[in-house]
């Protein structure tokens, strides 16, 4: 029972389904948000990754990250696993680069949530 | 939060990264963002220069633009069968330029029809002239509900649309966009263009209110 629908619907299929109330919110995106975006336009421009494959990428993260991760967390890591999908980056280099980046706020009190 | 203080860069950097004032660490996410733009722009797939101007470019982009395109919609009836023809270039015939391959379709409101947009899949919506869509555009609620029951929608932003009123609601995607050509307020016959563009909203072109007019207020 039900499981017919996970088959019809992939997790970004939403329209039509039930849902709550539209409550309005809107932020400013953080900086790096921003960035992301701004990304984004920038590999769809060289066709690096295109805003159809974005798509796909975020939809393939599966229903929990997409329920979970919020709206720019779902588009780095479709990018990063298209990236690795095509042949561009390896998950090894990324790792040893986000420790590279990470390692530049070293003086920098954690205050980051966990 | 942490008080801020200034952050000494004595690491060299051929290329930008994060803020150069930071009082936290940066996330997870946001790490990922700044080594994979990193990584591409060392493999000279792109510039930094590139990511800097979208940027730029992002921020200029705001609903004042689909406002200044709804305006002289409203005033010049040759522009306005223009723009309805292909959206795209009549928004570049003011001066709107389209930073990616999207095509525009610019849905006229009458007295018979009411629109409204969505993206079901996810969020696309025409950027070029209304800059980046609210939260609420993206989430699910609007975009699950928006294509069964957008009368009852149209009610949570407080919109009426009387039952002989025709809704339609189209669904955006990758390279198609749409934009809501809201029916001019009465009463508004004195107003020159910049005056009518002031009353054009975002919520207004995306369908979910219409454009009113308090002559009383103005």
């Amino acid at each position: 029972m039900g499981t017919e629908n996970l088959v019809r619907k992939l997790p970004n299929d939403i329209g039509g389904d039930e849902a709550g109330k539209i409550e309005r919110v809107e932020h400013e995106l953080l900086p790096w948000e921003k960035r992301c975006h701004a990304l984004a336009d920038v590999l769809d421009f060289h066709k690096i990754i295109n805003t159809e494959e974005k798509r796909r990428g975020v939809e393939s993260l599966g229903a929990e990250m997409i329920g979970k991760l919020s709206y720019y967390e779902r588009w780095i890591v479709a990018f990063a696993n298209i990236l690795f999908q095509k042949g561009i980056l390896t998950p090894g280099e990324l790792a040893v680069k986000m420790s590279e980046v990470e390692g530049r706020f070293s003086d920098v009190p954690d205050t980051r949530q966990s | 939060m942490s008080e801020q203080h200034d952050h000494d860069h004595d690491h060299d950097h051929d290329h930008d990264h994060a803020p150069i004032t930071v009082d936290e660490k940066p996330g997870y996410f946001d790490l990922m963002e700044t080594a994979v733009r990193e990584l591409l722009i060392e493999r000279k797939l792109f510039g930094a220069d590139e990511i800097r101007r979208q940027i730029e470019v992002l921020d200029s982009r705001t609903p004042a633009l689909g406002a200044k395109v709804v305006a002289r919609a409203w005033t010049d009836a040759d522009f306005k069968s223009r723009l309805l023809e292909n959206g795209r270039t009549g928004c570049e015939e003011l001066g709107i330029t389209f930073y990616d391959d999207t095509q525009l379709i610019v849905l006229e409101n009458t007295p018979a029809v009411h629109n409204l947009i969505v993206c079901t899949l996810c969020s696309c919506y025409p950027r070029p002239v209304l800059g980046l869509p609210p939260d609420w555009y993206k989430l699910k609620p609007y975009r699950a509900r928006a294509v069964y029951e957008p009368r009852a929608v149209l009610e949570e932003f407080g919109t009426s649309i009387p039952d002989d009123v025709e809704i339609r609601v189209s669904d955006s995607t990758a390279i198609i966009r749409y934009l809501v050509l809201p029916m001019r307020p009465v009463g508004t016959e004195h107003l020159n263009e910049a005056q009518l563009a002031d009353l054009v909203t975002r919520d207004a072109m995306i369908g979910v209110i219409q454009v009113g007019y308090d002559r009383e207020a103005a």
